[in-house]
């Protein structure tokens, strides 16, 4: 009996297996994102002779689009638990657990869509994964490029804070062994 | 007790050993990024000069000197890269990623399970270590300006791989002892 009661109480904490597959996908592309962008820009500007940013500047943006898909996946997956959890959350820290969910939510979209228009009115086209044209908001624009720039930029640095705090909260919870974050290991 | 004791240390390991990871995978995957892109012959090899127009500068937030130094940037990594080096890197990340890989997937098999695979995160942490060493030496027989670039990051790898190597080693021999 008890190893029934230990099941189902593992059952109603387990996360469905596609939010866990899509949790690591989007850690491992968010990570390579960061590091990536910050060696290709340092790369000569674009000309007809310096070509070396197009394909790390091609792979940045079709990771970003499948990123955003992923994020929108999961977030439609965890919606309902989420908003069931923040109303039902008692002490500071199950609150900003809450909190720090959406906000990474909120702030994975922002940067995906933002460098998506940023993209979109720098004039230069984007063919996700070398297969299909992804068309662009307008025509070129610099003055909304710069804007939608500075929003990527900003709302990018604001994630990296938080999924510091998401990390330090894991591994806070990883030493204290309560089985907090064994549902994001577990693909059952 | 004793028992619980080592299962609950174990599992702390398995968040730091995929963090480490997933920050080596993305190490990894942007050097083989980075020699895939960066390739003797290429325009900055050739000599021309950078192309640096007004509004991209603008819109960059580049003074004109930085603009023109991004290519020479790129000609310190080809005139220090002897002729070996792209290919042995370009192998070696592709191998860095593979071990990478293999050394997620055993971290998430440490978490909380009865018997957690200590052997396996043995071998794949030791392959980590093997591929650290292997850049290291590869580094150490290019030019300063490389070295500069590669050595020190991968003496900072190597001691975190050796820390992880040490403490699944101890778990380990804890739970042979245990058992």
């Amino acid at each position: 009996m008890p190893e029934l009661e230990e099941s189902v109480e593992h059952k109603s904490q387990s996360l469905p297996r596609l939010v866990v597959l899509l949790h690591w996908l989007l850690a491992s592309s968010i990570f390579f994102l960061f590091v990536s962008s910050w060696w290709m820009l340092s790369l000569p500007l674009p000309s007809a002779e310096f070509t070396y940013r197009e394909l790390p500047f091609q792979l940045h943006k079709n990771i970003g689009i499948t990123l955003f898909a992923a994020v929108i996946t999961m977030a439609a997956m965890r919606v309902r638990s989420l908003l069931r959890e923040a109303s039902s959350s008692q002490g500071w820290l199950q609150r900003l657990a809450v909190w720090d969910h959406i906000l990474l939510y909120t702030l994975l979209t922002v940067c995906c869509l933002s460098g998506y228009m940023s993209s979109s009115y720098s004039g230069w086209t984007t063919t996700l994964w070398w297969l299909v044209d992804i068309p662009s908001m307008s025509a070129e624009n610099d003055d909304l490029n710069i804007l939608f720039s500075e929003v990527h930029l900003w709302s990018c640095w604001a994630l990296l804070g938080l999924l510091l705090l998401h990390i330090g909260a894991a591994i806070y919870h990883g030493i204290g062994n309560d089985g907090a974050i064994d549902k994001m290991f577990r693909l059952r | 007790m004793e028992n619980e004791i080592a299962k609950a240390n174990v599992s702390w390991l398995a968040p730091v050993f995929v963090l480490f990871g997933l920050l080596l995978l993305a190490s990894h995957s942007n050097e083989l990024l980075k020699q895939t892109v960066i390739g003797p012959g290429s325009s900055a090899d050739l000599g021309f000069a950078a192309d640096c127009r007004e509004d991209e500068l603008e819109e960059e937030q580049l003074s004109l000197e930085e603009c023109q130094l991004m290519v020479s940037n790129v000609r310190i990594i080809l005139s220090s890269s002897p002729q070996w080096f792209r290919p042995y890197q370009l192998i070696l990340s592709s191998m860095g990623v593979a071990a990478t890989l293999f050394s997620l997937v055993t971290a998430f098999g440490l978490i909380n399970r009865q018997r957690p695979p200590l052997r396996l995160a043995i071998v794949s942490i030791a392959m980590l270590l093997i591929v650290d060493v292997a850049g290291f030496v590869a580094a150490l027989n290019t030019g300063p300006l490389l070295r500069a670039q590669y050595l020190w990051p991968l003496l900072l790898w190597i001691c975190i791989h050796l820390c992880m190597l040490v403490a699944v080693i101890r778990f380990g021999q804890q739970d042979e002892m245990d058992s």
